[in-house]
């Protein structure tokens, strides 16, 4: 019964959330280096819709809400929805609370692919040469690791995992090389830049850019949520229950694939977001996944709105997303940590 | 009767070159209770896995007819499940959602579990005595409650086929035969059965027919009484055991010994009544060559000797020794480098064993009460016993061990 009361109590769960996305959302339109009241944005919003006619509001503000922050928190919100999703994913099919899209292979394979658009010069004379760059350099690594640790086959995770490990060390290797023929300062800096995962400058470029495969990858993982379930029993324990763990994997990890290469290549390596959201989700709703992940998906777009609308408001100067994600999120994950070893298992 | 849920024809599998079946060949009527013997790394769990899909060897297995190879994972998992050996989850579910796990392929993709989905798991969890732990998390309960957990979701599953790789593994005593007993019922109720067993004398105990492999082969197939010989442990496990059904309790039952290897003499045991049993058991130990008689058919040590396959004369009960039983007994005795007389009581029936005893090379007579009060002959016995008494060695059961 527990269960079931649990189920009524999660969609009271998911309605808050949306509805906290809706309020992070405005509120990360109207604040900036010009305020844009509350209720402003949201008569903006409406009349844009045609949903009220027209009032006495500048046109100024107008623009800036629709040229310059909504594209920014547009992206954000689907950078932050599918850094979460491909965590929890990566968390329920590894059956491990460690696991981070990182895992396989994503974010070096991303690196190396901005650092060469960086080499190039491509990304002076078109802005989508970085991040489809990006986006190749992560799938090829993911696809390499896939391939080398025979995860086509019946291989433990294990290995799939530490395939990872390793490609992603050679990986970076290359990136830092390229890095260090670097003589220009300002490539070196560019390269930080987005490594370190930032979201200034994002436009409706970006977002056509990136708004279908993550829509679309995330639909099809929304498939799998009772086989990611039935995966945490084991491999084995799975397929006693009808459910082909080899065929489950291989889809699980190319679309969570294909998720994250996506996000990061128009946000950079934003770290943490994967790993945490997951976590807070499964202390508030449990490790149902067909809770989970929605959940998980308002989680990490709300957490990463929030983290961009700090990132602007709380020093003079702009913050990257990336690192207030990780400011913020180290010391809660180490509180989590604390807290689990004190109670048992939290996890 | 004869129509099989499971034919397993041929099947062979190796991981890596290594053979771990070896063209085992099996054939499994509805309604009966397997049990898999055999010491670890027998292949036992290989074999399970097999049935149930996981590993693919050569050879073909049928489920109710249809060849495993050729039907979708989800169309086996409704006809056959298993309880794996240590299934851990390192997330927190809710015990009941894990037994519901059981329901997965009964359910479609985006159909969540229904009232009567429920009512199975519950069911189950009621009769594993697990309804209790319903609302606890997976991750917080021991290791004997999980393992009753798995298989409350075994049966949920509600398959026609049911493997239990060692289900007992971690339950206490009360718990390990009430999983058994169960899977037993299961079986009389029409399920069929088959279960990686550690324990032989539970398996002995409720199962219909035992499968006994080593080294990825069949080493017998049968009743429990036909598989579960001396023969056959010996083979098996490299164990001297002996096999009988025990009194008490009615079941088969077995014991096992340890037997210096070393052969060491002959000896001829007289006895009866029970004096011999305890003598012999000490001698069979420590590696001597035992035979014994002539004793009655039903005196408990000759059941002894039957037990342990002691060569044993034999007369019927309540008769005296005919002349030509004692022949043969004379023969045993003349053969045996030594022989021993143990403390028992002399009557008109067995006075002739004590004649015989004049023909041992040597003669061990064991006294832990003076002769007197158990001669019941009138004097007869006791004469020949202390002529006996005059070539022989005297000394009590503690102190046996000092004269041989």
């Amino acid at each position: 019964m527990g269960s079931e009361i649990k189920r009524s109590n999660k969609k009271y769960v998911l309605s808050a959330m949306i509805l906290m996305l809706v309020i992070v959302v405005i509120l990360g339109v109207a604040v900036g280096d010009v305020y844009v009241p509350f209720f402003n944005v949201v008569r903006i919003i409406l009349k844009r819709w045609g949903l009220i006619k027209g009032t006495q509001i500048s046109s100024a503000h107008e623009a800036i809400i629709f040229a310059v922050r909504f594209p920014r928190v547009v992206t954000a919100v689907l950078v932050g929805g599918a850094l979460a999703v491909s965590g929890t994913v990566m968390q329920g099919m590894f059956r491990n609370p460690m696991a981070d899209p990182g895992l396989i292979g994503v974010s070096s394979g991303a690196s190396l692919g901005a650092v060469t658009a960086i080499a190039l010069g491509l990304t002076v004379r078109n802005l989508y040469f970085m991040p489809v760059l990006a986006a190749i350099g992560s799938l090829t690594v993911a696809f390499v690791i896939y391939i080398l640790a025979g995860a086509n086959k019946k291989v433990p995770v294990l290995t799939l995992i530490l395939a990872g490990i390793a490609v992603s060390t050679f990986i970076s290797s290359i990136t830092s090389m390229i890095l260090l023929s670097f003589n220009q300062q300002n490539q070196i800096r560019e390269f930080l830049f987005w490594s370190v995962g930032g979201l200034n400058d994002r436009r409706w470029e970006h977002v056509k850019l990136i708004i279908l495969p993550i829509m679309i990858g995330i639909f099809v993982l929304m498939f799998f949520l009772k086989d990611l379930n039935i995966l945490l029993l084991g491999e084995e324990e799975a397929q006693s229950l009808g459910l082909n763990p080899v065929k489950t994997r291989r889809i699980l990890l190319v679309f969570s694939s294909i998720v994250t290469a996506t996000a990061i290549s128009v946000s950079g390596n934003i770290s943490f977001v994967g790993l945490i959201v997951p976590h807070i989700m499964r202390l508030i709703v449990g490790p149902d996944h067909r809770v989970l992940l929605p959940v998980s998906l308002l989680g990490g777009s709300i957490f990463l709105v929030l983290c961009d609308l700090l990132g602007r408001v709380i020093l003079p100067v702009e913050i990257n997303v990336g690192i207030i994600t990780s400011l913020v999120g180290a010391p809660y994950f180490l509180y989590l940590l604390g807290r689990a070893r004190k109670g048992g298992s939290t996890f | 009767m004869s129509y099989s849920v499971l034919e397993i024809n041929n099947l062979n599998f190796s991981i890596e070159k290594k053979e771990i079946l070896k063209n085992l060949n099996i054939k499994v009527s509805k309604g009966e209770f397997v049990g898999l013997i055999g010491p670890n790394g027998a292949g036992k769990s290989t074999l399970l896995k097999c049935i149930n899909g996981i590993y693919k060897g050569s050879g073909i297995i049928k489920i109710n007819g249809m060849e495993l190879n050729k039907i979708s994972e989800k169309e086996v998992a409704r006809e056959v499940s298993l309880m794996h050996q240590d299934t851990f989850m390192s997330f927190p579910f809710p015990v009941v959602d894990v037994v519901l796990m059981g329901r997965y392929p009964h359910i479609g993709r985006f159909k969540n579990e229904s009232r009567k989905d429920y009512k199975v798991a519950r069911y189950n969890m009621e009769l594993t005595d697990t309804i209790n732990l319903e609302k606890r998390h997976i991750t917080n309960i021991s290791g004997g409650e999980r393992q009753r957990v798995l298989f409350a979701k075994t049966l949920t599953q509600e398959t026609n086929i049911i493997l239990l790789d060692e289900p007992t593994a971690s339950l206490d005593i009360s718990y390990q035969e009430q999983i058994i007993n169960y899977a037993r019922k299961l079986a009389d109720e029409g399920k069929t059965v088959i279960a990686a067993v550690h324990d032989l004398k539970i398996a002995a105990r409720y199962c219909t027919k035992i499968v006994l492999l080593k080294d990825g082969s069949i080493l017998a197939k049968g009743t429990p009484e036909e598989v579960i010989t001396r023969e056959n442990l010996s083979d098996a496990y490299d164990v001297n055991s002996i096999v009988y059904r025990n009194n008490v309790t009615g079941y088969l039952d077995f014991h096992i010994i340890k037997r210096d290897r070393v052969r060491k003499q002959n000896i001829h045991v007289i006895g009866g009544g029970g004096s011999a049993s305890g003598i012999m058991r000490y001698l069979f130990e420590n590696g001597y060559g035992i035979t014994t008689g002539v004793l009655w058919r039903g005196d408990s040590d000759q059941s002894f000797a039957d037990v342990f396959g002691i060569e044993t004369v034999i007369c019927e009960p309540f008769c005296e020794i005919s002349d030509e039983v004692q022949r043969v007994n004379i023969n045993l005795i003349k053969k045996s480098d030594i022989t021993i007389l143990c403390n028992m009581p002399f009557g008109k029936h067995n006075i002739k064993n004590l004649e015989s005893a004049k023909g041992a090379q040597k003669l061990i007579i064991v006294e832990d009460e003076v002769v007197e009060g158990r001669d019941y002959t009138k004097g007869a016995a006791l004469t020949l016993y202390n002529e006996l008494k005059q070539f022989a060695t005297i000394t009590t059961s503690a102190r046996l061990h000092e004269v041989l």
